[in-house]
């Protein structure tokens, strides 16, 4: 896959835990999943045909995850800005450091491209980063889906290809997840009037 | 043999998830009740029969998608039976949820079909043969179980569902990037395709694997799976979901779904020891057994609400369960098994004497009980029979198989390792008896006692007398395991 495809998969993920507005977030999330299945069509050329299979899979979670997002995002309005406790060039720093300890700190994972799976931890790492340090239970669903991204940039990147059961089965799971934790935005907001779990944080001992 | 075998395989996991369909078709609260009923007496029947098949076989048994060794058949036995039991346990709650909350008609169709899901999925992880399928399947019981957790309605029970949901959710992706690891190395070693993951391929080709990459899958997949499983210091969703999480949920979550995911992670060590080292792997688990004793045991000393407790209960046991797979020798597998099961009885007891608990005393939901004895004897009884066998007192099964893994820590020159885990057990074991003490026996009861429902007593009292006596059944049997051939073909690791 294309060094910069990769390396423009990281910079959006940076965008996502620094932008303040979620349609904004939702096109940064949108544009990651499309340039994963363009980065997957690439590489389809030379092997089977279920990872074809496996690549246009992936462009429909591009076009699809967006509006399922859009919708959910219509049906919980925020009366008022969630205040994160950083702020955006904060935490934009930190999940560039994050991408750069994965970089250097990472141990070879025997991909032939080594830069491909270093970016693919960061952005798993960028994913737990987001849930971390955005409050919005929006934004912490948008951080398990920039994870997910990672995940399949390393499984499409396997020589030869991961199984396409193995990755139509996680895009499956991905989508039961989203839908799950799209219910649970719906209730969060209707019950607190607002998505963010900061609000949450009654049970301690 | 092999034949039935495979028609049960598939049978048992689909069964439950074509049986989510049918309470959804009832028209009132009591026909869904009846119909997951009917749906859950061959669901256990099915995975119980399988069970027996297997350890009459003696052997693994293996087919195109599936293994099913000694450690699944006592899988699969504990979850149809906590299952079924969970079944049987829901019309009660459902009835107090409907005095509590404003529900509508449909919920407990819809609460009936997610558990019947959850089951599924539950009953599925020690039957599929292959890491990247059980992987699917795990994340699946996430899906279903997070809208279990928060069934409630209630502030606190949304907290957990979103917490359990977002934690596990990331714990497993660490777990995926493992395997697709794996799956690269296996590429690389000319192994390709799913049947690459198989369990028993994996075993087969470990030696071969690169040192580096594999121990990086190794500790990528076990520390994904440990926030699952709720090992320390990765186990913040557990006592949240545990205690917010409708109380047959509970059980099931405790009882069944964390003992599933901790054999995933034993088969993950069994597979790929060859290549990481017998050290490496007894050290990582034992590193999370004593975290997980010893961050447990300050909160089994405090005065927490009955389903919290026994919630850190969990984190204290699946601790235990990690020492002895990590010890690894046949006397501690044999304390292994025996712990799953028993742990699975006692601590599915305690969360269904929560039932009349907090029907009877709505403030034990967020504060220890009191007095329970003086009021409410059949509830108190349940909780004893079950805070005695997880204390570990004798003639408790927990008693035996904590002492099996001690000894087996010992005789395989862990003499620290076991001595540091005695001395956790022995904290824990006094922290539980003074809750028996305070909560239980004694203590004042601030309420006058209410005229009890007879039929929930004696159900109350029928459950008690099941899984007592079924303890101690566990406990006779537990003095039969060491030596026994079952254990040593566990013990040999084979997939």
């Amino acid at each position: 896959m294309s060094s910069w495809i990769v390396s423009a998969m990281v910079v959006l993920a940076i965008g996502v835990i620094g932008v303040r507005r979620r349609s904004v977030a939702i096109v940064l999330v949108g544009a990651q999943s499309l340039a994963l299945s363009i980065g997957a069509l690439e590489l389809s050329s030379g092997r089977s045909g279920s990872f074809l299979v496996a690549a246009f899979v992936l462009l429909s979670k591009a076009a699809l995850l967006p509006l399922l997002l859009y919708a959910l995002m219509r049906r919980t309005r925020e009366a008022r800005l969630v205040v994160a406790a950083a702020g955006p060039l904060v935490r934009m720093a930190g999940a560039g450091m994050l991408a750069l300890f994965a970089a250097i700190a990472v141990p070879p994972l025997g991909l032939g491209n080594a830069h491909t799976a270093h970016m693919a931890v960061a952005l798993v790492l960028i994913g737990i980063a987001i849930v971390v340090a955005r409050r919005p239970a929006f934004f912490q669903l948008l951080g398990l889906i920039v994870a997910e991204n990672g995940v399949s940039l390393l499984a499409v990147s396997v020589p030869g290809g991961l199984s396409y059961v193995i990755e139509l089965g996680a895009l499956f799971d991905l989508g039961l997840i989203v839908t799950v934790a799209g219910v649970f935005a719906l209730r969060i907001h209707s019950q607190l009037g607002t998505g963010d779990t900061e609000l949450l944080r009654a049970l301690r001992d | 043999m092999t034949s039935v075998a495979a028609v049960l395989a598939a049978g048992v996991p689909a069964l439950p998830l074509f049986g989510a369909i049918a309470p959804l078709l009832a028209r009132t609260p009591r026909q869904a009740d009846r119909l997951a009923l009917a749906v859950a007496f061959p669901t256990a029947a099915a995975a119980l029969a399988l069970a027996v098949i297997e350890l009459a076989h003696g052997g693994a048994l293996h087919g195109g998608w599936y293994l099913i060794d000694g450690a699944s058949a006592v899988l699969l036995a504990v979850t149809a039976t906590v299952g079924l039991c969970s079944v049987l346990a829901s019309p009660a709650y459902l009835r107090a949820h409907r005095e509590d909350a404003s529900t509508t008609q449909r919920q407990p169709a819809w609460y009936y079909a997610a558990l019947f899901v959850f089951w599924a999925a539950l009953l599925a992880v020690p039957i599929v043969g292959n890491l990247a399928v059980v992987w699917l399947v795990v994340e699946a019981t996430t899906a279903a179980s997070a809208l279990l957790v928060a069934f409630g309605g209630t502030r606190d029970a949304l907290e957990a569902g979103w917490k359990y949901l977002v934690l596990t959710t990331l714990g497993l992706s660490v777990a995926l990037l493992g395997i697709v690891v794996l799956a690269v190395e296996q590429t690389k070693a000319g192994h390709l395709g799913l049947g690459a993951l198989d369990w028993h391929s994996l075993q087969s080709a470990a030696h071969t694997l690169p040192a580096t990459p594999t121990l990086a899958a190794f500790v990528l997949l076990l520390a994904g799976l440990a926030t699952k499983i709720g090992w320390a210091p990765v186990h913040n969703w557990l006592p949240d979901a545990h205690s917010e999480a409708p109380a047959p949920i509970s059980a099931m979550l405790s009882a069944a779904l964390l003992p599933s995911v901790l054999l995933v992670a034993w088969r993950v060590k069994e597979a790929l020891q060859p290549s990481v080292g017998v050290a490496t792997t007894r050290a990582v688990f034992v590193g999370f057994g004593l975290a997980s004793i010893f961050v447990a045991v300050p909160f089994l000393w405090r005065s927490l609400p009955w389903k919290r407790l026994l919630a850190y209960s969990s984190l204290e046991h699946m601790g235990v369960i990690a020492l002895g797979i990590g010890i690894g020798t046949p006397l501690a597998i044999a304390g292994v098994v025996l712990h799953i099961a028993g742990h699975a009885l006692a601590k599915s007891l305690g969360f269904y004497a929560a039932l009349p608990l907090l029907r009877d005393d709505k403030r034990a939901a967020r504060q220890a009980p009191d007095g329970v004895a003086a009021q409410r004897r059949s509830t108190a009884a349940a909780m004893g029979v079950s805070l005695v066998a997880l204390a570990g007192l004798p003639p408790s099964p927990l008693f035996v198989s904590e002492l099996l893994i001690l000894l087996a820590g010992v005789t395989a020159g862990e003499l620290l390792v076991s001595a540091v885990a005695l001395i956790g057990l022995a904290l824990g074991f006094l922290g539980l008896l003074h809750a028996l003490i305070e909560s239980v026996i004694g203590g004042e009861a601030e309420t006058t006692p209410k005229r009890l429902r007879l039929g929930s007593t004696r159900a109350m009292v029928a459950l008690t007398s099941g899984f007592g006596g079924g303890l101690l059944a566990l406990a006779a049997t537990g003095m039969l395991l060491p030596g026994s051939g079952f254990i040593e073909t566990l013990a040999r690791g084979g997939l």
